[in-house]
């Protein structure tokens, strides 16, 4: 397991909550910064993180990437705006030579060169999004738009919360939703909601982001695949191990609408953050504490934390009260 | 076809107790393929005569089954099928129509006995079928115990079937 060791750059989901008020679901979506629309971001775990990612990906190779044999076109868009966005963001990390339709990436934090033509399949190891991707620490999934609907049609993961490439695949924004039990004030479903909204406000050189949170029980990842293995986990958390096993996990979605293809692209930044670490910002172990202790039954049932949020609310009491001790 | 093409499971839209008549529609087709049924379509005609144009396919032998295709691409727009047939047939002719360009809405399927329901275990991808009112099974492929879930994926043909052990019970 790896955690965010440079609490600057973990995206604490709860910043725009109103001290004293709950969290609930809501269409949180918010449009990027003319100036800070790139989904590129090198944390302290990059190597960690790149490494487990393409054990992940070369271990379990169905489970981890789908795509549709129509969909290369569109992949090569995608992996060109990634590349130019690496280069762009980080040039001390990554560049690009291009001679026509000749490229070659460099990933220089990992010594490492990709050579291939632009467009050419067969120029390359892996399906471009595949490729490019194991250089990114984020997960990708590529939604085509049609019938009014977003489709998945290439999905790259390594941290699902329940969601899965495999399964997923070929469904619509709303049947991978469909599991979101939750309507808005005006009794509309909210995946339907948030789908009209995407399909309407997403522009070509217009991104948006939002942020999803969860809580895991001691788990990189929990994807459909291995829930016979930590469905049980969720039950051995206690108030005194809670702080070392239950991570804040964090999902820092962005959302391009690709300009050739018309797909928008989901880019997922998954970022965890034990329990006991709050410690280190006070204000946020106080206001999660708050949170979590007011966190309405179905919400925790749909996000899979029941079975362990009383210990660690528990946990987080506890913790709230030595922090107040020791300042006073 | 594409991925995103209707595909006849349990559940399906198109999955009918009784036949209605499509006044919107220009023409009405109906494949019968159950002799079984054969008073049901009788009283449907009675129903729709004289309202609307209708052409009726009796199928006899499996030759016509087989070549079903060919008079479902002949139809035009605006035409309202109806199968009447057991499970395996009315997926056979379903997927033709389909084929052929008729959406699901133009399409009223009436089932002649059990209707099949199938389990795709996330674990191991194997697909099989379980009986229609079965919460949970065993994979065959892989042993493992699997809660069949609601959702159901037309790419993998089958309903999920969550792998989780048996031996861990809980007390929630």
């Amino acid at each position: 397991m790896y955690k965010s060791t440079n609490l600057d750059l973990f995206p604490y989901p709860f910043h725009n909550i109103k001290e004293g008020s709950n969290y609930r679901y809501s269409n949180d979506l918010r449009k990027l910064e003319k100036d800070q629309t790139s989904c590129i971001h090198i944390t302290p775990e990059y190597e960690k993180q790149i490494k487990r990612k393409r054990e992940l990906l070369n271990e379990q190779p169905e489970v981890r990437f789908q795509s549709y044999p129509h969909t290369m076109e569109m992949q090569w868009e995608v992996a060109e705006m990634l590349i130019n966005m690496a280069v762009e963001s980080y040039p001390e990390h990554f560049q690009v030579e291009k001679n026509g339709n000749h490229w070659t990436f460099h990933n220089l934090t990992l010594n490492e060169t990709e050579s291939f033509i632009f467009g050419d399949t067969s120029s390359i190891e892996f399906e471009p999004l595949d490729l490019i991707g194991r250089h990114f620490t984020t997960d990708f999934v590529l939604m085509v738009h049609r019938d009014d609907n977003l489709y998945l049609e290439v999905a790259q993961e390594s941290y699902a919360a329940l969601f899965s490439p495999h399964w997923n695949k070929g469904m619509s924004f709303d049947e991978i939703h469909a599991p979101v039990p939750f309507v808005s004030r005006t009794d509309v479903p909210l995946a339907e909601r948030v789908r009209n909204f995407l399909l309407s406000n997403v522009l070509p050189g217009e991104p948006w982001t939002r942020i999803n949170w969860n809580l895991m029980a001691n788990r990189w990842d929990v994807n459909y695949e291995t829930f016979d293995t930590w469905g049980p986990t969720r039950f051995l958390v206690t108030p005194e191990n809670a702080g070392k096993l239950v991570r804040l996990r964090v999902e820092e979605q962005f959302f391009y609408r690709m300009p050739r293809s018309n797909a928008i692209l989901f880019v997922l930044n998954t970022q965890f953050l034990p329990m006991e670490d709050l410690e280190l910002r006070p204000v946020w172990l106080e206001q999660t504490y708050s949170i979590l202790s007011g966190i309405p039954k179905p919400m925790a049932d749909y996000k899979g934390f029941t079975p362990f949020i009383e210990p660690t609310v528990e946990y987080l009491k506890n913790l709230v009260e030595k922090v107040k001790l020791q300042t006073n | 076809m594409v991925y995103n093409s209707p595909v006849l499971f349990d559940k399906s839209e198109t999955i009918v107790e009784k036949f209605t008549v499509r006044r919107d529609r220009r023409k009405l087709m109906i494949i019968s393929a159950e002799p079984k049924e054969a008073d049901i379509i009788e009283q449907f005609i009675n129903h729709i005569n004289g309202l609307k144009e209708y052409e009726l396919i009796e199928m006899k032998d499996e030759l016509q089954l087989k070549n079903i295709s060919e008079v479902l691409d002949r139809q035009k727009m605006g035409t309202q099928l109806y199968i009447s047939a057991k499970w395996d047939d009315a997926v056979t002719i379903f997927m033709a129509a389909i084929e052929a360009g008729f959406s699901e809405d133009e399409i009223q399927t009436l089932i002649s006995g059990e209707k099949r329901r199938y389990v795709y275990c996330i674990k191991c991808y194997h697909l099989q079928e379980v009986e229609a009112e079965e919460t949970d099974t065993i994979c065959y492929h892989c042993q493992i115990s699997l809660e069949i879930g609601p959702f159901f994926s037309r790419e993998r043909k089958g309903y999920i079937g969550y792998p989780y052990n048996p031996a861990f019970v809980t007390s929630t």
